[in-house]
């Protein structure tokens, strides 16, 4: 093994393929929607180069709600991490405490991030259905018949009501990766803890938190990348409509590319995109560090 | 040892777990004791992962299935040529529910019986999802053989990127006078004939006369009359007026054909054409009558959230009293699934008292057209399969009582036509004009806008005059 970690020609063979497909599949079409935006394209005529007219128009005199945008993704963000990891660690820390029927959580809690997201989004749109919708016959059924309304048509209401079954369906998936991790925790630890009269709650919050908390910042990571790139269940429940209340910045790329045939300008949000997620990512990484 | 939590740094617990770790992985190698079968087991896994990899690289869905074969000298009828080819047509109806579907599927049945060897396999979406995909393929070069899309501006990309076939020396055979007059003004660009078109639409109002009869509410032939009708079925708990707003372009239908009232097609054409401005206060009454509607609740609550399937779905459940839809409607509330199959009747779309617009003009147009890619190896054959297929369809569409002819009409049962169709035939058999779907006379970014502003109008969130302003953007822009 060690001959052959140490020899840099058996490494760089090995790492080769897969550098290629990464480079072929991730970093090229970057590059490529890079020069794109720089372009006032339809798609599939002809392109004009026309610099950084969509940057401008993107960011300075911006008629697309771009800003609106924006903000919903960053607001999802923080919904996530505020809400959806909470909760996610409360079920892994319990659940890694060892229970009855811990598989059988495990299990149910995971099963949302594993259906399709089609599914979900259906599923949610047959929910909040104003007519027919679980959620309105459920209040209804209750007397709160006041509280019953369109969900995803109301302006005021379509954004949460959006965000809920996003933070839904991804909980399981950072309970679990929390849980992994505190697994990972030494059981002689706790043993200790034990004999030195620490109850449960003290043993979470002073023991497992601490000891699990590189996971925790890796799913902080991905939960806040994961919100500014949100596209698939937006676009099911509502299109990012009703009048642009539930825009996201990658639904607003998709309606500006297929609806308005304008490739270059929605290149440029892409390249956003790309640009927001690795500066939240920097940003993260520099906190962590300066709090270790 | 001995653990003292308290006293133990990061550094201490670290070194602990990793000594446990390394404990466990000895412990977890000794049980390969054969080498061998590691080595095996690691072979084939890495003999799976390259046999899949190069199983991604040849498989690829969207190429088109056709053989190539040599065609032969191009004698334009439907007969076979000497190489079996498979054609690939692509569509939007596939819902069971629309009323193009069956009249498509019998077509298409009746096309591959009589062709065995220019078998055309079919691929179908629905409308929203199908405008994405037919973009995306025809500016990936990956179009199928035969396509549906709209006339006008929608194909107009198309057509300036060498996408699309024109057609024109295939209709000297006699094609061309099969055709209605007026067939072709949406399918030619730059004087070339580029589609065929398979059937006429036009949007008119379908009342649910039960719930008229029932609740002793007359049918409105004027706009007075419509807010009436719809302040009485409101009173009532009965929704006036269904709208699937979700998708945008069913609010529009309602916003453009007011404008047609009152400003009259000509006018609504000058404004389209970019030679008169939509600032101007036949369009700003348009955007005001329409808020009238709203203010009396004549729309359902659910606008926003319920897109045209569900509008539909509505309809045909008896759940709403009226829908200004086109003529594919009547195929939906004719199906033998309809609850209100016989229960409804169409009527123009009330006049205003005071405007330049009569009821003699008409939303719609022939605008759904199959088209031939340019990239198709098989030219002839596509032809000849558009042709049928649109003549075809044009006749059975109209026995359904989905479409108006465009074709001359040939071989349909007179008797088995539906009233909803007799109908609508009865009335626009005096038209004076046609405007088409605005969505699809614009381009782009245009018809996009439009919608938005529209829908802003049904919200509320837009003022009559703003939305005339807004609207003159599109028009003295670059």
């Amino acid at each position: 093994m060690d001959r052959v970690f140490g020899d840099k020609k058996a490494i760089s063979l090995f790492v080769l393929p897969t550098l290629i497909l990464f480079v072929a599949i991730i970093i090229a079409p970057i590059f490529l929607s890079g020069y794109y935006s720089l372009l006032k394209w339809d798609g599939i005529g002809k392109g004009v180069f026309i610099g950084i007219k969509n940057y401008r128009d993107l960011f300075i005199n911006n008629s697309d709600g771009f800003g609106k945008s924006v903000g919903n993704s960053i607001i999802l963000a923080l919904l996530s991490i505020f809400i959806q990891l909470p909760v996610a660690l409360i079920l892994a820390l319990v659940l890694a405490r060892g229970m009855k029927g811990e598989g059988f959580y495990r299990t149910v809690y995971f099963i949302p991030v594993i259906m399709s997201t089609v599914v979900i989004g259906q599923l949610w749109l047959k929910i909040y259905n104003p007519d027919y919708g679980l959620l309105n016959s459920l209040l209804k059924g209750i007397g709160l018949k006041s509280l019953a309304s369109d969900w995803l048509g109301d302006t005021n209401k379509a954004l949460i009501s959006v965000f809920i079954p996003i933070i839904w369906q991804y909980t399981g998936y950072h309970m679990l990766l929390m849980y992994a991790s505190a697994k990972s925790v030494s059981e002689e630890i706790y043993e200790a803890a034990r004999i030195d009269g620490a109850s449960s709650f003290t043993t979470a919050v002073r023991i497992t938190i601490p000891m699990i908390m590189p996971m925790i910042e890796v799913c902080i990571t991905f939960a806040v990348i994961g919100s500014l790139k949100i596209f698939d269940l937006v676009w099911i429940l509502t299109r990012g409509g009703p009048l642009h209340a539930t825009e996201v910045p990658s639904t607003l790329m998709y309606n500006t590319i297929f609806n308005q045939y304008q490739y270059g300008y929605g290149s440029s949000i892409s390249i956003f995109i790309i640009a927001e997620c690795l500066i939240f990512t920097l940003i993260l990484q520099r906190v962590f560090k300066s709090k270790s | 040892m001995n653990f003292d939590v308290k006293k133990m740094n990061r550094t201490d617990i670290a070194k602990v777990l990793l000594l446990r770790c390394k404990r466990n992985i000895i412990k977890g190698g000794q049980f390969f004791m054969n080498k061998l079968l590691m080595k095996a087991i690691s072979l084939s896994v890495a003999m799976v992962f390259v046999l899949s990899l190069a199983a991604c690289g040849t498989s690829n869905p969207s190429s088109t299935a056709t053989t190539v074969s040599e065609t032969s000298e191009a004698t334009v009828t439907a007969t076979v040529t000497p190489k079996p080819v498979t054609l690939t047509l692509w569509h939007q109806w596939a819902a069971p529910n629309d009323g193009n579907t069956k009249s498509f599927r019998a077509v298409l049945d009746a096309w591959n019986q009589k062709n065995p060897s220019s078998n055309i396999e079919d691929d179908g979406i629905d409308g929203e999802s199908y405008k994405t995909k037919i973009k995306t393929a025809i500016a990936a070069n990956e179009a199928p053989d035969i396509f549906y899309s709209w006339g006008a501006g929608f194909s107009k990309p198309f057509i300036a990127a060498n996408a699309v076939l024109p057609l024109d020396e295939y209709l000297k055979d006699g094609t061309s006078d099969k055709l209605l007059g007026g067939a072709l003004a949406n399918v030619t660009y730059n004087g070339k004939v580029y589609g065929l078109p398979t059937s006429l639409s036009v949007a008119s109002l379908y009342c649910n006369k039960e719930l008229f009869d029932k609740n002793g509410i007359k049918i409105p032939t004027t706009f007075d009359e419509l807010i009436d009708a719809a302040k009485a079925f409101s009173a009532k708990g009965i929704i006036p007026i269904d709208v699937g707003e979700k998708d945008l372009w069913p609010g529009m239908y309602w916003y453009d054909i007011l404008a047609l009232r009152t400003a009259g097609a000509q006018g609504c054409q000058d404004a389209l054409n970019k030679t008169a401005s939509f600032d101007a206060q036949p369009f700003k009454d348009a955007a005001a009558k329409l808020q009238d509607l709203v203010n009396a609740k004549a729309f359902n609550d659910s606008l926003f959230s319920n897109g045209y399937n569900e509008m539909i779905a509505d309809f045909t459940l008896g759940k709403a009293a009226m829908c200004y839809q086109g003529n594919w409607l009547g195929g939906s509330c004719e199906d033998d699934k309809s609850l209100v199959k016989g229960k409804v009747v169409v009527v123009p779309f009330p006049t205003l008292n005071d405007d330049k617009g009569s009821a003699d003009e008409f939303f719609g147009g022939a605008i759904d057209a199959l088209w031939v890619s340019a990239k198709t190896e098989n030219k002839d054959q596509a032809v000849a399969a558009v042709k049928f297929l649109t003549e075809n369809m044009s006749n059975k569409l109209y026995e359904a009582g989905a479409g108006l002819p465009c074709w001359k009409v040939t071989g349909v049962d007179e008797s088995k036509i539906s009233p909803l169709t007799k109908q609508t035939v009865d009335m626009i058999k005096n038209s004076k004009g046609y405007v088409m779907w605005w969505d699809i006379f614009l381009e782009g970014k245009d018809a996009d806008t439009h919608k938005n502003l529209v829908a802003q109008l049904f919200a509320g969130k837009i003022t009559p005059d703003a939305y005339a302003k807004e609207m003159q953007k599109l028009n003295v822009k670059q």
